[in-house]
């Protein structure tokens, strides 16, 4: 019976959401203070039965309920609780139930941290998110719900993906959902303002750090998935530009264009026009990539779930959502034109110059993402776009984009003059080229050097500003703050990518018993392979000493799996630290006692997800920024 | 019972609705004219702020300044421009409340009851409130077959549902009026051939053939399809057929599916068997030693039937060799050997991880029955010719 009410509570939450929009709209029209006054309460109430839905689904996979469905397809009774907790949104039905969750939390949090905003605006919002949450609420009740009940009943559910079995995707999918389903606010706050008509200071202030929170957490879903994938594919690979990473990704830059954007709307007004082109297209992006995941058309370790019907739903859905918002678009584009003025040379030019460049690679990834499908669909033949594309299109993209960032925040508004920019410039430049020169004596990588190169220039300039605004300020305002840690972010990731990409050292190789191996002065001892049992799968773990100059640094113990299912998984053993990586992953039984086995050195890999948490944490910085905790001087 | 619980979200969610429709939340204290003269005004603030810090000089301070105030000008323009709403608060008629009230219930029920089509089978299931045995699934699809004698999706389930007791002979028919009903169904032809191959001894052959191409014909990228005609492929010696069958049915398989292991350590086999042709086979076995319980010395088991096979440790689990024997004439050793191999084409001596099974059973079936008595052994190497111990 339980399934059943979770089934029901998820009707009462589209009935609220239905009434979300229509009595709000009616009472807007009619001036009924009263009705558009609903809006909060019909969202909490959506988000409550969505929360009860939510945890009677989690209770059939903990009491293991195989009658449902999903459970039986995802769960079984070997399967370790805190597994069974996160195989709720290990596959279609439950992640698409997160999404629901998620979407309404956000909704919730806008509607109590929004003191500050007018409610005429906060009710048009509000009904915005709750156009949205139709969307996915119909969607998850006419295509995929996760309480169908199955006739038969089988005695053992099936198994969650092992692959999913595991720490990451406890964490993983929340909090990129959370950035996912963060985009639809800044679409939410552009949407109401296009309908009322009134581009106006409000909407861009109160943005603003909401964006910044959905981008936080977006990097942050981004930098676990990518350690996640580091760790548990057992290729040592950290980003493999998959369709599906890249379904995340595309959100990503237009995120980074968005509030780099909505700050000089904010300040000076301008740019309103990109302003909301780049919201519209960072929720249809999110959209996109849950068409791209969900339609089937991709196949990916992501693509978990394929069924051309649902696919069908979210491409009629994000139809709708684009098409709609650019026609509003239209509509209102006379309101976004501004007369205020600024140089070639200033900051307004340079974070422009910025966004185009991060439009530009949001293309290149985009079209090297569908290009395929397009042909493919087309009977075109099909062809197959790979990382080479990428590393070239993508970094000739991004190395202007990283000059210019450094750049932009030294810029003043509306003018600036070339002799004193090229004043700082000079200065920072030769301090890069000086770090550069020496990198190029001590190793011959280009790559390298380009990338002591432009980290170096960048932290040069983000520490040269936070020292000038010290000097002017005293305190730099966390906003400020949050900025030169987003950058800095950027250049420990650059070097930390560009380093373990070009000196990483992999061998495939063939061990014997006690048989040493060594790379880059590290001695590799192989101390055999025992049996392994597991709480639903059994295996074999392998025993690898390891030392540095004669002295044991770690044993390594990395595992092959067999899971109740049959699919083997390989679990590789990492001896992590800052500066770099020791990683191993057990292969197969060669026979006699040796085993084929796969050692990496990865020197500085950590970086690159230390880049990624200090650009969240800045993100973060700035949206707690203290100018969005504004006081207005209300007379009664 | 279940829609108790109904009518109780329905009455909280009500309730809910009523209160703030009968006692509306205060609007903000700011409107949107003032919220945006308090931003002009701290943008103002921030641009004096630059001006002091010698970031911008007095003429650009100007400019700005008078487009901060051109801003707001236009601003408060456009919101004069808007209907405004009555701050006072209103309340809302009796009669709107029902009205609302009415349209929860109402849509919440409707919307239920269009989704879920409400059959006896699930209303029995709703009211036991417990998941049911396997022999009650089964009960209640033979009823249902009885009640909707052309329910094609009833009789495949039940087809499914009685091979996975066992009951191989019944599930055929099932499978065979499904099959009368809808043979255009790709998923319910593999099935049906599966289990006609299982009758069989595992030869897939004559009916099962059959079944099998005419899956293909209908959906040539059918993996589960693929895979059962790589296994007719085998069963008729054409081992390169297979393998291009098997790493069809591959390529068309997602990276994460786990059948897609199942499949490689198909091919895996077939490349050894490959291998091995050309090369004089060197003979493995694997001998058991059982040891019997005092209970199954009594002379009412000695009609029972004990089979003895050895099947792979990972993968379908179809025995690889086997020997039948009655209880009365089992003399505590068995000695399996390419002799004992199911299919020609897949020898014991070729096979290297797999499990040694002691099953005795009452009908001798090939299929395990629910009265039966299992003994399995640790996971054994054939090529290390071993002797397993195994109790009964």
């Amino acid at each position: 019976m339980l399934p059943e009410i979770g089934h029901f509570a998820l009707i009462l939450a589209l009935i609220a959401a239905v009434l979300q929009v229509a009595l709000p709209s009616m009472g807007l029209w009619r001036g009924n203070v009263a009705l558009t006054q609903l809006s909060k309460p019909l969202l909490w109430m959506q988000f409550f039965w969505i929360l009860v839905s939510f945890a009677l689904l989690m209770n059939a996979f903990l009491v293991d309920d195989f009658s449902v469905k999903y459970v039986a397809s995802n769960s079984n009774t070997q399967l370790p609780d805190i597994f069974k907790i996160s195989a709720v949104w290990g596959a279609h039905e439950g992640s698409l139930l997160l999404w629901a969750l998620v979407l309404s939390v956000w909704s919730v949090a806008v509607s109590i941290f929004s003191k500050r905003l007018p409610s005429e605006v906060l009710n048009h919002i509000l009904i915005i998110l709750g156009l949205i949450s139709i969307g996915f609420l119909l969607f998850l009740l006419l295509t995929s719900n996760p309480f169908e009940r199955l006739d038969i009943v089988p005695i053992q559910g099936r198994e969650l993906n092992p692959l999913l079995q595991d720490f990451g995707l406890i964490i993983h999918p929340p909090m990129l959902y959370m950035g996912y389903v963060g985009m639809s606010i800044p679409f939410a706050f552009v949407l109401s303002s296009l309908i009322r008509g009134q581009l106006d200071s409000t909407w861009l202030r109160w943005s603003r750090p909401w964006t910044l929170v959905a981008w936080a957490f977006l990097t942050f879903g981004i930098v676990l998935g990518s350690w996640w994938a580091y760790y548990e594919l057992g290729w040592g690979g950290w980003w493999f530009w998959d369709p599906v990473e890249n379904a995340s990704f595309m959100p990503w830059l237009v995120a980074t264009a968005l509030v780099h954007s909505l700050s000089v709307s904010e300040k000076r007004s301008a740019f309103k026009h990109w302003t909301v082109l780049l919201a519209i297209s960072g929720f249809s992006l999110s959209l996109l990539g849950t068409f791209l995941v969900r339609s089937g058309i991709l196949t990916s370790v992501h693509s978990f779930a394929s069924d051309p019907a649902r696919g069908f739903f979210i491409l009629v859905f994000l139809m709708l959502v684009v098409g709609g918002s650019l026609s509003l678009y239209a509509w209102r584009a006379n309101l976004m034109c501004s007369n205020n003025s600024f140089e070639p040379l200033s900051r307004e030019s340079g974070l422009l110059t910025n966004n185009i460049l991060l439009v530009a690679a949001t293309l290149v990834v985009f079209s090297g993402t569908l290009y395929p499908l397009l042909l493919d669909s087309l009977g075109w033949g099909k062809i197959s776009v790979g990382a080479p594309y990428f590393d070239v299109m993508f970094t000739a993209v991004m190395i202007p984009a990283v000059l210019v960032m450094a750049l932009a925040g030294f810029l003043r508004w509306k003018k600036d003059k070339l002799d004193r920019v090229v004043d700082i410039t000079i200065h920072t430049a030769f301090v890069a080229s000086t770090i550069t020169l020496i990198t190029y004596f001590a190793i011959d990588n280009i790559y390298v050097v380009l990338a002591t190169f432009l980290s170096s220039w960048v932290i040069l300039h983000s520490l040269l500003l936070l020292a000038q605004r010290l000097r002017q300020r005293g305190n730099p305002g966390t906003a400020f703050l949050g900025m030169v840690v987003a950058h800095i972010g950027i250049a420990v990731f650059l070097f930390g990518a560009t380093v373990t990409t070009q000196y990483g050292v992999e061998k495939d190789i063939k061990m014997s018993l006690n048989e040493t191996v060594e790379i880059k002065g590290y001695a590799f001892t192989f101390k055999g392979v025992s049996a392994l049992q597991g709480a639903n799968y059994t295996g074999n773990k392998g025993v690898i000493d390891v030392a540095y100059q004669g002295a044991k640094i770690a044993t390594l113990k990395p595992e092959k799996r067999q899971y109740v299912t049959g699919m083997p998984m390989t679990e590789a053993a990492i001896d992590p630290s800052l500066f770099r990586d020791l990683y191993i992953a057990l292969g197969e039984s060669l026979g006699e006692g040796a085993w084929s086995l796969r050692l990496y050195y990865k020197p500085l890999i950590r970086w690159i997800w230390l880049g990624g948490l200090l650009i969240m944490l800045g993100a973060l910085l700035a949206a707690f920024d203290r100018r969005y905790r504004l006081k207005y001087k209300v007379k009664s | 019972m279940m829609y108790l619980w109904f009518i109780l979200m329905l009455v909280i969610s009500a309730l809910w609705l009523s209160w703030f429709l009968y006692r509306p939340l205060k609007t903000s204290a700011f409107n949107l004219e003032k919220s945006n003269i308090a931003l002009g005004r701290q943008k103002q603030t921030e641009l004096e702020q630059d001006l002091q810090n010698n970031l911008i000089d007095e003429q650009v301070f100007e400019q700005a300044k008078d487009e901060i105030v051109q801003t707001l000008s236009v601003e408060i323009e456009q919101t004069h421009g808007t209907t405004a709403t009555d701050d006072t608060q209103q309340s809302v008629s009796i009669g709107l409340i029902m009205l609302i009230v009415a349209f929860l219930f109402g849509a919440s029920l409707l919307v239920y009851q269009s989704l879920t089509s409400y059959t006896t089978v699930t209303e029995v299931r709703v009211q036991s409130e417990k998941v049911p045995t396997l022999a009650q699934s089964i009960a209640r699809i033979k009823q249902r077959v009885e009640e909707k004698p052309d329910d094609v999706k009833a009789w495949r389930m039940l087809g499914l549902a009685l091979f996975e007791s066992g009951e191989v002979k019944p599930s055929l028919k099932a499978y065979e009026r499904a099959y009368q009903l809808d043979p255009k169904n790709v998923g319910m032809l593999v099935e049906y051939a599966s289990t006609l191959a299982v009758s069989q001894n595992n030869q897939f052959t004559g009916r099962v053939s059959s079944l099998v191409r005419e899956a293909l014909e209908i959906n040539a990228n059918s993996s589960d399809a693929l895979y059962l005609a790589g296994w007719v492929a085998l069963n008729a010696q054409q081992l390169d057929l297979a393998q291009k069958l098997w790493q069809k049915a591959l390529s068309l398989l997602a990276e994460n599916q786990p059948e897609r292991g199942t499949l490689q350590r198909m091919l895996n086999e077939l490349a050894q068997i490959q291998n091995k042709d050309a090369q004089p086979a060197q003979q493995h076995q694997v001998t058991l030693n059982i040891t019997l319980s005092e209970r199954l010395h009594q002379a009412e088991f000695q009609n029972h039937y004990l089979m003895i096979y050895v099947k792979a440790a990972r993968g379908r689990p179809m025995p690889i060799a086997i020997q039948k024997i009655q209880l009365k004439d089992f003399t505590g050793v068995v000695t399996l050997t390419d002799e004992n191999s199911v299919m020609p084409t897949k020898k014991l001596s070729q096979s290297s991880k797999v499990l040694a099974v002691v099953r005795l059973s009452k009908s001798g079936s090939a299929m395990r029955q629910a009265s039966d008595i299992e003994a399995v052994s640790q996971i054994i190497d054939v090529r290390d010719n071993p002797t397993v111990e195994l109790k009964l």
